[in-house]
């Protein structure tokens, strides 16, 4: 699909059958490799650090707790991207999590799609970039600045929801976003909104970048955004 | 839900408290008693003292101020025994060898000045005395001696009377303790029926006050007052719950249709499934929400919480989603007001007040959002042009689970203004629903962090 890098290995780490199936061909259908532990003790015996590159962990498991098996990991020196996927959902649950060491946090029920993009963020090796430097992705430039676009010879002021989602875009360029990672990471709300606040603003986006004369942007019906750099040439 | 055992009333407690009760009330009684003993008593010694003085006064400095001779003195005590033949008091005269002169008590010489004194009288057995001892001017020691009959029988009674005084107290401590304690307990009787009747599940039950008075009607009126606003609870629960589970049948009974017909080997309409999923999960994420919000389980993520710039912020966002519904988001006037807030919790404010615009008027109508300063603090007005509400939905509509006369077959948890109305309470405001004639106005009053508003506009100048 849309992920051409070489196949990650993922443990998956779910005590329900259905969801643990439901989760283990999702993701090789998605390019991953997965394994699967059915508990926190079997997690931990099975977990090698040059095998995996990437845990998704449940909360509540038949033996150790998540929360615990993340935090053996952690305290074991393991740097693992974790995501953990679980039914507890609270603001409360998900400072939590990530306070033990989670790099991202999902709730059940979930989409396959909305994992295996996280996954995909999470195992990504983040270069990064100094503060305040003009984003670029082929000939499409952002300043941070003064939020202008501009492609080739046109350029236009975009206002800060605009400039924040086409940053976000341009940094994570030809990987997929969801919605809910966009509503998490460019608005920061932690409630789902019920209206298409990401669609009504991403077409506004796209408006402003027809008329620089470029669109990227590309939707995945029902998941997302990718931010195509071959269209930015 | 943990029940607590009934507890019987441990057998004899009242009595033993009325048994402490009169023994703390006897010993009182009894110091009382022996208080006032000692006082009349001391008062009886004061006056025979003064006696005793007056009368050495009378046989040893007469008024004409010559000096009195023993054989002076002799005369007199003898004169005096002749007339008296009973009397309190008795006169004796030592000569300085300490043999008796005159007089007729068998008594050693008392040393001077006053003390008590024991001797034989009238063949009965020791008697007790008050005694006054002077030097005359010829070097022999004049004595007064009184015996009061009464002094002594004061002496002898004290021991029984204050007895006596602490069984009567005795008696009368027991016997009020158990007539006050069986008042209070006639009295608390009514209580314990009715909270017996509540535990057992008569929720409608009341403690009755008629025969109550003082403080147990006062105390009764106040149970029965948290009695109601429990109930009140329950009942908003009860309505809770059911509106819920009438709430949830739409969206599974549609989900079980679309089921169905992939049973019957049509094709099923997996994006309408997936909708009505949907539907049901943010039914569940708004419950979660609200229940997070409404028992302060959320991280205290209170700060010193600049609105303007989060007003601003709110409508860059929903600016796009109005236009798609045909209408126009306008921001009016925008105060500088900081107030103490959750950030998250006042985005979802504003964006359910303005997701209520998109989703429950006519496509076209559009909103006014303003930010105020006003004594009270920061007033947020969220105003539509849309049809408005019916008369009597403003108060109905931010209850759980209500929904608008115009909202038809609307989406939405039913549960948006319920959570607006739950955050807006979390940050000590008010959220008020009023006709804007045409549409609905929405206020929300928040108390302004003053220290940190007055520091805010103070520095836009420099910003």
């Amino acid at each position: 699909m849309y992920f051409r890098s070489p196949a990650l290995h993922i443990l998956v780490v779910e005590d329900d059958p259905v969801i643990a199936d439901h989760i283990l061909t999702g993701l090789h259908q998605h390019g991953y490799d997965a394994t699967l532990a059915r508990s926190g003790g079997e997690a931990l015996a099975a977990f090698e650090p040059n095998a995996h590159d990437a845990i998704v962990l449940d909360r509540l498991l038949p033996d150790i707790n998540g929360l615990v098996t993340l935090d053996r990991l952690r305290r074991k020196g393991s740097t693992v991207p974790v995501l953990i996927l679980s039914a507890l959902g609270s603001v409360n649950d998900r400072i939590e999590g990530l306070r033990v060491g989670a790099d991202d946090y999902l709730t059940k029920p979930f989409d396959i799609d909305e994992l295996a993009a996280r996954l995909a963020a999470i195992t990504r090796r983040n270069h990064s970039r100094p503060e305040g430097a003009m984003i670029e992705v082929g000939r499409l430039q952002l300043d941070p600045a003064s939020h202008r676009a501009s492609f080739r010879e046109d350029a236009l002021v975009l206002n800060r929801k605009q400039y924040s989602l086409l940053a976000h875009l341009m940094c994570n360029a030809d990987r997929l976003v969801t919605r809910s990672m966009l509503l998490e990471r460019v608005w920061a709300y932690r409630f789902s909104p019920t209206t298409n606040i990401v669609e009504s603003n991403m077409s506004r986006l796209r408006a402003a970048l027809l008329d620089l004369g470029c669109d990227p942007i590309e939707t995945q019906r029902g998941a997302g955004y990718i931010l195509r750099s071959e269209r930015c040439l | 839900m943990p029940l607590t055992p009934r507890l019987a009333a441990p057998p004899g407690g009242v009595g033993r408290l009325a048994i402490q009760a009169g023994i703390a009330f006897a010993l009182a009684m009894a110091a009382v008693g022996m208080i006032a003993f000692s006082a009349a008593d001391a008062w009886v010694s004061s006056r025979i003292d003064a006696s005793l003085r007056y009368h050495t006064a009378k046989y040893l400095a007469p008024p004409d101020g010559h000096a009195v001779a023993d054989g002076e003195l002799i005369a007199r005590i003898t004169d005096w025994q002749r007339r008296k033949v009973l009397s309190e008091r008795t006169y004796l005269l030592f000569d300085r060898q300490g043999r008796r002169m005159a007089g007729r008590l068998d008594l050693m010489p008392p040393p001077p000045g006053l003390s008590d004194v024991h001797f034989y009288g009238g063949g009965r057995s020791t008697q007790t005395g008050r005694a006054i001892a002077t030097q005359t001017p010829g070097g022999s020691l004049f004595v007064i001696v009184q015996h009061s009959e009464a002094a002594e029988n004061l002496h002898a009674l004290l021991p029984s009377v204050v007895l006596l005084i602490s069984l009567v107290a005795v008696v009368m401590g027991v016997s009020a303790t158990l007539l006050f304690a069986r008042l209070t307990a006639n009295r608390l009787l009514e209580t314990q029926r009715a909270a017996d009747a509540i535990a057992a599940g008569d929720l409608s039950r009341r403690i009755p006050t008629d025969r109550l008075d003082g403080m147990f009607a006062v105390q009764a009126q106040s149970l029965n007052r948290m009695l109601d606003r429990m109930a009140e609870l329950v009942r908003a629960q009860q309505l809770f719950s059911s509106n819920l589970a009438h709430d949830l049948r739409t969206p599974l009974t549609r989900l079980r249709t679309l089921l169905a017909q992939g049973a019957q080997g049509r094709p099923v309409p997996f994006e309408r499934a997936e909708r009505e999923c949907a539907a049901i999960i943010a039914i569940f994420d708004a419950l979660l929400r609200l229940a997070e919000i409404e028992t302060g389980q959320l991280p205290r993520a209170m700060a010193p919480l600049p609105l303007r710039p989060l007003i601003e912020d709110v409508a860059d966002t929903m600016e796009p989603v109005l236009a798609d519904h045909g209408g126009r988001l306008d921001v009016g006037r925008l105060d500088d007001v900081s107030i103490t807030g959750d950030a998250d919790l006042i985005n979802q404010l504003l964006i359910n007040l303005l997701e209520n615009v998109a989703t429950h008027t006519p496509a076209g109508t559009s909103a006014r959002l303003s930010l105020e300063r006003d004594g009270e603090g920061a007033l947020i007005t969220i105003r539509d042009d849309g049809p408005g509400l019916a008369a009597g939905d403003h108060a109905r509509l931010v209850r759980p689970f209500e929904r608008g006369a115009a909202a038809g077959d609307a989406r939405g948890s039913g549960l948006g203004l319920a959570i607006a109305q739950a955050i807006v309470r979390f940050h000590q405001g008010r959220l008020e629903l009023g006709d804007a004639a045409p549409g609905l106005e929405v206020r929300v009053r928040i108390p302004a962090n003053e220290a940190f508003s007055a520091a805010a506009s103070a520095a836009p100048a420099a910003a």
